[in-house]
Order: structure tokens, then C-alpha cells, then sequence
């Protein structure tokens, strides 16, 4: 839950990266924490195996001056995405304010995408938060692989429901669109505490946002 | 439109003035009151050697966990936990159902003083927030006071 205190004018939004294990939460995180400003950001915290998949969750708290006279800072975590730990990612969605969910792009890996947006559904609920109220934004993964499904397959099975959002295709080792996914789930979350509106005047239109083509060459933009 | 739970200038000099007089009383070094989520709601005492964000989102973490362990034995959750350390340690205390107090502390003080005093701090703690929560006041700010500009930069 966010919260703000006018004493020392700060606002706090938590966001969490969600999705099956391997798909690049720690990696975004990593390459946020690598490329951001040092003066803007903690440093990144991971409760890690030995073999450096995520036990507990990794932690990277951001600064930035958002709303005018105010603090804003974003507290980004990851869950962890093998199977097994549910309880632990329950434990981390408490007081969840956005989410990115970030699917991997490959086919094998298609049941596990699904399976994991299903417990995110399911792990909202039991916080009584909807699918549907909370802003988030869908991240495909992995696009730099080969065997990766083609966008407008990804949208139909993970970005079908009623309200699509907002979607980007990204390469979270190289950190293509790993900024833009973060920019545009923290604008989203912004604007559902303005007064105006619920949705930023210049959203761009719910198709996922490529590539720069000099990366993958192989691959079509938007569906 | 939602409104953010808001903490005004007189609640956090209210909740300073229970945490300032435990600090003064247990001789501990910081006290930081957290959501269970990991956010900081108040805090007091010397901040300069740690980053409070990360203590806070760590001291949820681990109180979260504990409370599975305290299932496995019969209990809801364990009311406190301490973390000892060589020269430093932290004391951590449930104040209600969404809130945990930490305290940090050094070789000038006992872990008996603080969880004496931390006792009736929470419950200082717990009716002050339940007051706030009774009186909610949420704040909003116009979409025009929102940078359109991209929030983060890749340098």
C-alpha cells in the first residue's frame, strides 16, 4: 500500500516484478540498478541461493521527483518464480501497488507464462485486489532468443483479457525496453491517484512496444 | 481516482514524540515503525549509517517468514524477534495486525531494556494509528502536478 508522509514529503509505491522462474526479474532489476543514476537509487538487495536463484526476493529502492514538491519513492522487488515458493510470493505482493509481469518469450516455456499470470490472478485476489484494478504493465523476454513465440501470440494468451495493457518486447540482458516497462507501469500508478484521470493523457496506444530493430533483426514490431 | 493514505505534519510529530521517548528511555540507537508490506510509516534516531528502505523492506521479509515458523509450533506469530549481532543488534515487535516496530541498538543498552519499553511503545504506536485510520484522511494531487517526461533515465 502506498503511503505518504507530509512531515518529510515523501510518497512510497511498491512494484513488484512477477513471472516463472527464469524469466529475467532479477535480471531487470540488475540492469536498472547497473544503468540508473547512483544518486537515485539503495543499493540492490538479493536473497539468493548459492546458485543465485531468487529465495526470498531482491530489493531495489528508487528516488525519484515525480509530483511536484513531493519524493517519490519506488520500491521495486522481485519474487521468487519457481513453483514451490508461493507462500514466499504471497509475502511479497503484501501492499502491492503495480506490478510488471514478465513473461519469457520462448515456446517451451509458454504453460509456465500462463500458469504464473493465473497465480498472480490468484494471489491478488487473496488480497482482494483484481487483476483488473491493479495498474501493471506485460513484459515478453527473451526476444533475442530463437525459439521465441511471435508477439501476437504472446498478446493473445497473456494480454486478452477485457483492459489490455500496455506490453513491451525486451531483452532485459542488453536492457531493451527494461526503462520503458518501469516508466510506463510508474506513470500508470501515478495517474490512478490523480484527480483527473485514471490513464496518462498520452498513453501510448495497448500494442507491445518493440524492439529497437538493430538489435533483432528477425522479429516484426507490434501486432 | 484513489486517494493515498496520508500521513499529515501533526501525525508524525505525534508518532516522534512516542518514538523519541522510548529511544530515550531504552538508550537505542534508531526505531523505525514499517507496514508489514515493507514501508516506512515513522522513524527516529540516527539514520546516518543505514538505509532505513532496506531495513524496513528486509525486517518485513523476515518477520513474514518467521510467522510460518511460528504456525509449525502452534503459534499465530511470533509477538517479537531479536537478531543479535557482535556490537550491534535489532529488536523487531509486532505493534498490530499491519504494523512492526524495529528497533536498533548497541552495546549502551540490554535487549531487556528495549523489549521493556518496546512493549508499551507499540501499544503507543497501535492507538495512535488506529486513531489516524478513524479519522482517515487520504491525499490526491491534479494529473497536472505528474511529470509526463519518462520517470527514469538509462545513462
Amino acid at each position: 500500500m502506498s503511503i505518504i508522509n507530509y512531515a518529510s514529503r515523501e510518497i512510497q509505491f511498491k512494484i513488484v516484478y512477477y513471472g516463472p522462474a527464469l524469466c529475467g526479474k532479477t535480471t531487470n532489476l540488475g540492469y536498472i540498478h547497473q544503468r540508473i543514476n547512483p544518486e537515485n537509487r539503495g543499493d540492490l538487495v538479493s536473497l539468493a541461493t548459492a546458485a543465485d536463484r531468487t529465495l526470498f526476493f531482491d530489493f531495489l529502492p528508487l528516488n525519484a521527483v515525480v509530483i511536484k514538491g513531493f519524493v517519490t519513492k519506488f520500491q521495486l522487488y522481485t519474487v521468487p518464480g519457481q513453483v514451490i515458493y508461493n507462500a514466499t510470493r504471497q509475502l511479497v505482493l503484501r501492499s502491492v501497488d503495480g506490478v510488471v509481469y514478465v513473461a519469457d518469450s520462448q515456446w517451451e516455456k509458454m504453460e509456465e507464462n500462463v500458469e504464473s499470470f493465473k497465480n498472480l490472478e490468484d494471489n491478488l485476489a487473496k488480497q482482494n485486489i483484481s487483476i483488473d484494478e491493479i495498474p501493471y504493465v506485460v513484459q515478453y523476454n527473451k526476444r533475442d532468443l530463437e525459439n521465441i513465440a511471435p508477439v501476437n501470440y504472446l498478446e493473445y494468451v497473456l494480454n486478452n483479457r477485457k483492459k489490455r495493457v500496455q506490453s513491451f518486447e525486451v531483452i532485459s540482458s542488453t536492457g531493451q525496453n527494461v526503462f520503458a516497462s518501469l516508466n510506463a507501469v510508474s506513470q500508470i500508478l501515478l495517474h490512478k491517484f490523480s484527480k483527473q484521470s485514471d490513464v496518462p493523457k498520452n498513453a501510448p496506444p495497448p500494442v507491445a512496444i518493440p524492439v529497437e530493430p538493430s538489435v533483432v533483426q528477425k522479429e516484426g514490431a507490434a501486432v | 481516482m484513489n486517494a493515498i493514505p496520508c500521513l499529515t505534519i501533526e501525525d508524525v510529530a505525534s508518532l516522534d514524540g512516542v518514538l523519541a521517548g522510548f529511544l530515550k528511555k531504552a538508550e537505542a540507537d534508531l526505531t523505525v515503525v514499517i507496514d508489514r508490506g515493507g514501508n516506512v510509516i515513522s522513524q527516529y534516531g540516527d539514520m546516518s549509517v543505514m538505509d532505513v528502505t532496506i531495513i524496513a523492506a528486509l525486517a518485513a521479509g523476515s518477520f513474514a517468514a518467521t510467522r510460518e515458523l511460528a504456525r509449525r509450533i502452534g503459534e499465530v506469530e511470533f509477538n517479537a524477534l531479536y537478531h543479535q549481532g557482535n556490537g550491534s543488534h535489532i529488536f523487531m515487535n509486532s505493534v498490530d495486525d499491519d504494523t512492526i516496530m524495529i528497533t536498533v541498538f548497541g552495546g549502551r543498552t540490554t535487549v531487556g531494556l528495549v523489549r521493556f519499553y518496546s512493549a508499551s511503545t507499540a501499544q503507543g504506536v497501535a492507538k495512535l494509528l488506529k486513531s489516524l485510520s478513524r479519522d482517515g484522511h487520504g491525499f490526491s494531487f491534479d494529473a497536472s502536478d505528474v511529470t509526463v517526461a519518462p520517470i527514469f533515465a538509462d545513462t
